[in-house]
């Protein structure tokens, strides 16, 4: 993996700030867009800008078909069929879609004690709402997940287990394969919160047997704001859409309507077909690229970090070895507030981290930790931007 | 937070002229509100401040390790000095507008009436303030001078 060469393809990553080169580790938050992408998207804009399916024109019959492509991509991006895709605008959306329209009262719901707040919230509403009942799977004391108690806790009364595929707060990849095994030996659905596992690992949903994945375009070199929600064909028919009007009815009347199938039937309204185009054109640069050597490279990285900062004076890095964190490394210092860190980071070489609690507040709120620094890898950063990382952080561990 | 008082005046009378002031004004305004109801800061603005200051004094780790130790410390120094020193400022007005440029009892003035710009300006020099102006200037022309080596001094260990 040529890292120098990936860097070309990234307009943003070719200015300077300050005279400084940009240091960008906020990729789980918003990925960079290389030159292809926005390619893609400006192309639309300028060649075919009509509405898909609707009109009978060049523009809309040219959009109706890289509109179908990019559906067809990004299915084949993570092993699905094209009528199992639904494009969203972020993984939020998708896992509001599946809470909403799946969960009934007193239906039980299982999930961790690191959700997102799009994974935790929209439960915690349900339940007030509907009367759906939520429970929280606590991870073991050195942060990983507790298989043996989510064994004991599974029961035939469980309709679905809602878990983050890879935190956002530390980077832990959850066993998956062995979740969704238990939960369907009982009977239970499973979703996953994709948003940093799809970017970042080989995924291919059939052979995970996952019955909903969920995952952002904005964390995979993809435009903002768009999305997809994965679904088995058969439970995506049985759903009721939450979001009805144009281009989910094929036909209606003044007292009823014929709904189409899915996906259509989710998709309301014009679409962001800039976005899946885009987003399409993420999906093949990226597995231009190979995921597993993404995924080789962050890790390689993410070692060499951890080693070098894991003894720092005050240091406490969150999550369990590096090994199972993939490109995320999310720490503290004692004496020196997190976002006293990213901000002088920032400041002193154009180092881009995020500090906080990352939509985790749940977590940092049961452990009384006021947040952390986040630094999080991509297939654009180098061992340059490790070592740069490196060195202010050792400038600012001697304000201590 | 108490710097978050400066910043507000600060920020206000920069934002006249600047748009990206005016964010920050309200921004400091919200503090400085939260700070009299003895709540604390929501915006961080003081925290932001904090660390772009030390941020910018990085170059030199012993001051700026001394800067972000002692912030809250010189926040209210410099807010107590800014506050006497617009106290006195607003003083010396006083004395302006109630008895004018001259001195009651000795009769000496600071500015002549009918004396041209030049001689009004040298006429200062001539006071008993004379002095404490030479020291102003010199002070703030040694700070630019340091100010102005230390910078050259790391340009080139950079280079």
């Amino acid at each position: 993996m040529d890292v120098n060469r990936i860097r070309e393809d990234f307009p943003s990553l070719q200015q300077k700030l300050d005279g400084k080169p940009i240091v960008y580790m906020d990729s789980a938050c918003m990925s960079l867009r290389p030159r292809q992408v926005i390619a893609a998207m400006n192309e639309y804009y300028e060649k075919y800008p009509g509405c898909a399916g609707r009109s009978s024109h060049k523009f809309a019959e040219k959009v109706t078909e890289e509109y179908s492509k990019a559906r067809t991509n990004i299915a084949k991006f993570i092993g699905a069929k094209a009528d199992e895709i639904v494009f969203t605008r972020n993984t939020t959306e998708g896992l509001n879609l599946v809470f909403n329209t799946l969960l009934k009262k007193d239906d039980v719901v299982l999930t961790t004690d690191r959700e997102h707040n799009s994974n935790l919230v929209p439960l915690q509403i349900l339940s007030k709402k509907i009367g759906i009942i939520y429970k929280i799977l606590l991870s073991k004391n050195d942060m990983t997940f507790d298989i043996d108690n989510f064994q004991n806790i599974m029961n035939k009364d469980v309709k679905l287990v809602s878990v983050v595929h890879s935190s956002n707060l530390d980077g832990y990849t959850l066993p998956v394969k062995d979740i969704i095994k238990i939960s369907h030996d009982f009977g239970a659905l499973v979703m996953l919160d994709g948003a940093q596992s799809v970017p970042h690992k080989d995924i291919d949903v059939k052979k995970m047997d996952v019955d909903f994945l969920a995952f952002s375009g904005h964390k995979m070199c993809g435009p903002s704001g768009t999305g997809v929600l994965y679904g088995k064909y058969h439970l995506l028919e049985e759903l009721q859409p939450f979001m009805v009007g144009g281009d989910t009815v094929a036909i209606s009347s003044y007292d009823s309507h014929v709904l189409l199938k899915p996906p259509e039937k989710f998709e309301a309204g014009l679409q962001n077909y800039a976005g899946a185009i885009g987003l399409a054109k993420a999906a093949e640069y990226i597995d231009k690229i190979g995921r597993s050597n993404i995924e080789g490279h962050e890790i390689a990285l993410n070692e060499f970090i951890t080693e070098e900062i894991k003894n720092m004076p005050g240091m406490n890095i969150i999550g369990p070895g590096v090994q199972e964190r993939g490109g995320i490394i999310s720490f503290n210092i004692n004496g020196i507030g997190h976002h006293d860190i990213a901000i002088m980071l920032d400041k002193m070489a154009n180092i881009m981290v995020r500090s906080g609690q990352h939509c985790v507040h749940s977590w940092f709120n049961a452990h009384k930790i006021d947040g952390s620094v986040r630094a999080s890898l991509y297939l654009y950063n180098t061992m340059e931007d490790a070592k740069v990382f490196i060195d202010n952080l050792n400038n600012i561990i001697k304000l201590r | 937070m108490v710097v978050c008082i400066i910043a507000l005046i600060i920020f206000s009378i920069a934002g006249i002229w600047s748009a990206k002031y005016r964010q920050l004004a309200k921004e400091s305004f919200g503090c400085v509100f939260r700070m009299m109801t003895f709540r604390p800061c929501i915006s961080n603005i003081d925290e932001k401040i904090k660390a772009k200051i030390t941020a910018k004094l990085m170059k030199f780790p012993t001051m700026a390790r001394f800067f972000y130790k002692n912030f809250k410390l010189l926040s209210w120094m410099f807010v107590i000095t800014f506050f006497v020193s617009l106290a006195y400022s607003a003083y010396a007005i006083y004395n302006l507008v109630v008895y004018g440029n001259c001195e009651p009892g000795t009769g000496i003035c600071i500015i002549n009436e009918g004396a041209n710009y030049f001689s009004q300006f040298t006429q200062l020099f001539t006071c008993y303030q004379a002095q404490v102006i030479y020291e102003i200037i010199i002070v703030v022309v040694v700070v630019l001078l340091a100010f102005k080596y230390l910078k050259f001094r790391t340009r080139k260990q950079e280079n």
